[in-house]
């Protein structure tokens, strides 16, 4: 299996603290990998180095081989890496088909083509599919400031999927969510896993969503890697009950 | 558009065709006023209203915008030329201006703008050579367009209102192209639009030049408007009024620039029988207004025309685009 995404000897600093301290992974194609660890040990510090948002201050990240360190969030959308952030990220004003087709429409075509072409880029029929496929079809024309909680959540996951991206960060995508609610999340994340061949990383806490999702679990605290393996290896790991889920 | 929506759209249009003839000369110019104004507000509401960029600089463009027709045209060069110019010109320093937008925003970012607004008026005051200092220019000659003379008011007033028309449905169009989603999508969330691969940086530069090239084609219709154009004219001022009627119209509807600039061009005249009081009443109306609807007039009647109909409408891309229509 090659490695889609390849993170190695990764360290950010703010001023005196290190929020993550020489951390080296693979995510190999294909696979859902979960990353845990308690509040504060540098999950999302590591996405947001990872994908731009935040300039690393040492380490290299490789998307498919090719070097990506410092490159632009919107760059590296293009290249066919999505995220979700931990807090909710849609476009409240716009309607649901309006976010989805805002996730797609870059993709499409250069800039000019963009302007002249049709109103949705082409992308509306996608649009149309991601909305039944996450279930949203009866909220396809509302604002998206006035779905429930969850139904954003959804709607912040489908967002992700709309380019059909490669490799798909999704940062506590339960966080928040009923558990109904989050089945059916579970569920829709990992059809579109199957269907699309996606890899996956995901930040969680809640273990029940991240065992039964997850191939492969990733554990930080205090911003190191302190284990990795099966989600079964990593329940029954001692310094890693001892680090979180023992308390 | 709901059919409601379309009916006023069709009165309006009617009105600005057929109006003028019923009007005296003062009336004639004020409409004109409103039409070539109303091409700066549109500009804004663009920068301000769909890429949530705030800009007090719009006034400084209609400023250059004024003085690059009036000098053209004054060296023998075709209106049409330098009006082109304008556009072009306040284009290529609106892209420049919008740079510190990358890196500061709202109030900062108002602050630059603002400080770009007094340096263009500074330029126009003391570079004589060029501008005529406080003397400004005078005598700007209504155009002929490709050999139809605008001298008479009404006949520029339509020029005006023509030059409107196109450039707002060139607006539209561009709005309900992606690129309004992707303008929309920098003012609700600029992080979240980059994740998802707009690219913010292109973008705003784009938001920013744009407006100010609507800001400079309405400049070079003001000159020929006023005929004479003098530095006080494109202080900031200029730059606040425009930025009342863009808010006052409802920032962010498409129609709210057209409704503001009304209420901005026509207000002070109406209430000039209170005499010295009108600044003030003026000034009540505008508190009012922010203070209980600051979506502004089009977001007062969408508020009002949801109660009575009791049913929600979505705020989607194209009702925004659609502004008034529910």
């Amino acid at each position: 299996m090659s490695a889609v995404l390849q993170v190695s000897n990764m360290r950010k600093t703010f001023g005196g603290i290190t929020a993550v301290d020489n951390v080296s992974f693979e995510v190999h194609s294909g696979e859902i990998l979960g990353i845990i660890g308690p509040n504060g040990s540098g999950k999302s510090t590591l996405f947001n180095c990872v994908l731009g948002q935040l300039q690393p201050s040492a380490g290299e990240v490789h998307v498919d081989g090719r070097p990506t360190t410092g490159m632009r969030p919107c760059d590296l959308n293009r290249l066919g890496v999505s995220r979700t952030f931990q807090l909710l990220q849609v476009f409240p004003q716009l309607s649901v088909r309006d976010n989805l087709i805002l996730a797609g429409q870059e993709h499409q075509g250069s800039i000019t083509s963009r302007l002249f072409g049709r109103a949705d880029a082409g992308v509306g029929d996608a649009a149309g599919r991601m909305i039944e496929f996450f279930g949203l079809l009866h909220l396809a024309d509302e604002p998206a400031g006035s779905l429930s909680y969850g139904q954003q959540k959804l709607l912040d996951a489908a967002m992700a999927f709309m380019a059909g991206p490669r490799l798909v960060l999704l940062d506590e995508p339960a966080g928040g969510v009923n558990p109904t609610m989050l089945g059916h999340l579970r569920e829709r994340l990992r059809a579109y896993h199957v269907e699309q061949s996606a890899t996956f990383v995901v930040i969680e806490h809640q273990m029940e969503f991240v065992m039964a999702l997850c191939t492969r679990v990733l554990v930080l605290a205090e911003g190191r890697l302190i284990a990795e393996g099966t989600p079964r290896d990593i329940r029954q790991n001692p310094i890693v009950i001892e680090a979180y889920l023992g308390h | 558009m709901t059919r409601f929506g379309m009916l006023v759209f069709v009165v309006a249009v009617a009105a600005g065709v057929t109006g003028p003839f019923l009007l005296r000369p003062f009336g004639l110019y004020l409409i004109s006023m409103w039409a070539v104004l109303t091409i700066a507000a549109i500009g804004l509401n663009l920068t301000l209203g769909y890429a949530g960029q705030v800009s007090l600089a719009q006034g400084a463009f209609v400023g250059i915008g004024a003085y690059t027709a009036a000098l053209l045209t004054q060296a023998g060069c075709p209106f049409v030329i330098a009006f082109v110019a304008a556009g072009s010109l306040c284009f290529i320093i609106g892209w420049i201006l919008g740079y510190p937008a990358l890196r500061v925003q709202h109030h900062y970012l108002a602050f630059v703008t603002l400080a770009f607004t007094t340096l263009v008026f500074l330029v126009l005051r003391n570079e004589e050579w060029l501008t005529g200092g406080i003397y400004g220019i005078n005598g700007i000659q209504r155009p002929n367009v490709f050999g139809w003379s605008t001298a008479k008011a009404i006949n520029f007033y339509f020029f005006s209102f023509g030059v409107l028309a196109a450039l707002a449905f060139a607006t539209w169009w561009m709005l309900r192209s992606p690129w309004g989603r992707a303008f929309v999508a920098l003012r609700e969330n600029p992080i979240r639009a980059a994740s998802l691969g707009v690219d913010t940086r292109r973008y705003t530069l784009m938001a920013f030049a744009i407006g100010s090239s609507l800001g400079g084609m309405s400049g070079a219709l003001y000159a020929p408007l006023v005929q004479f154009i003098e530095p006080n004219s494109f202080s900031l001022g200029l730059s606040f009024s425009l930025l009342l009627m863009v808010i006052i119209g409802g920032s962010g509807y498409f129609f709210g620039p057209f409704v503001g600039t009304l209420i901005a061009v026509l207000l002070p005249e109406w209430l000039r029988v209170t005499e010295g009081y009108y600044l003030i009443v003026y000034a009540a109306a505008v508190m009012a207004m922010m203070a209980f609807c600051p979506a502004g007039l089009l977001g007062l009647i969408e508020r009002s025309a949801r109660a009575l109909g009791g049913r929600r409408r979505p705020e989607t891309t194209q009702a925004l685009v659609g502004g008034a229509d529910s």
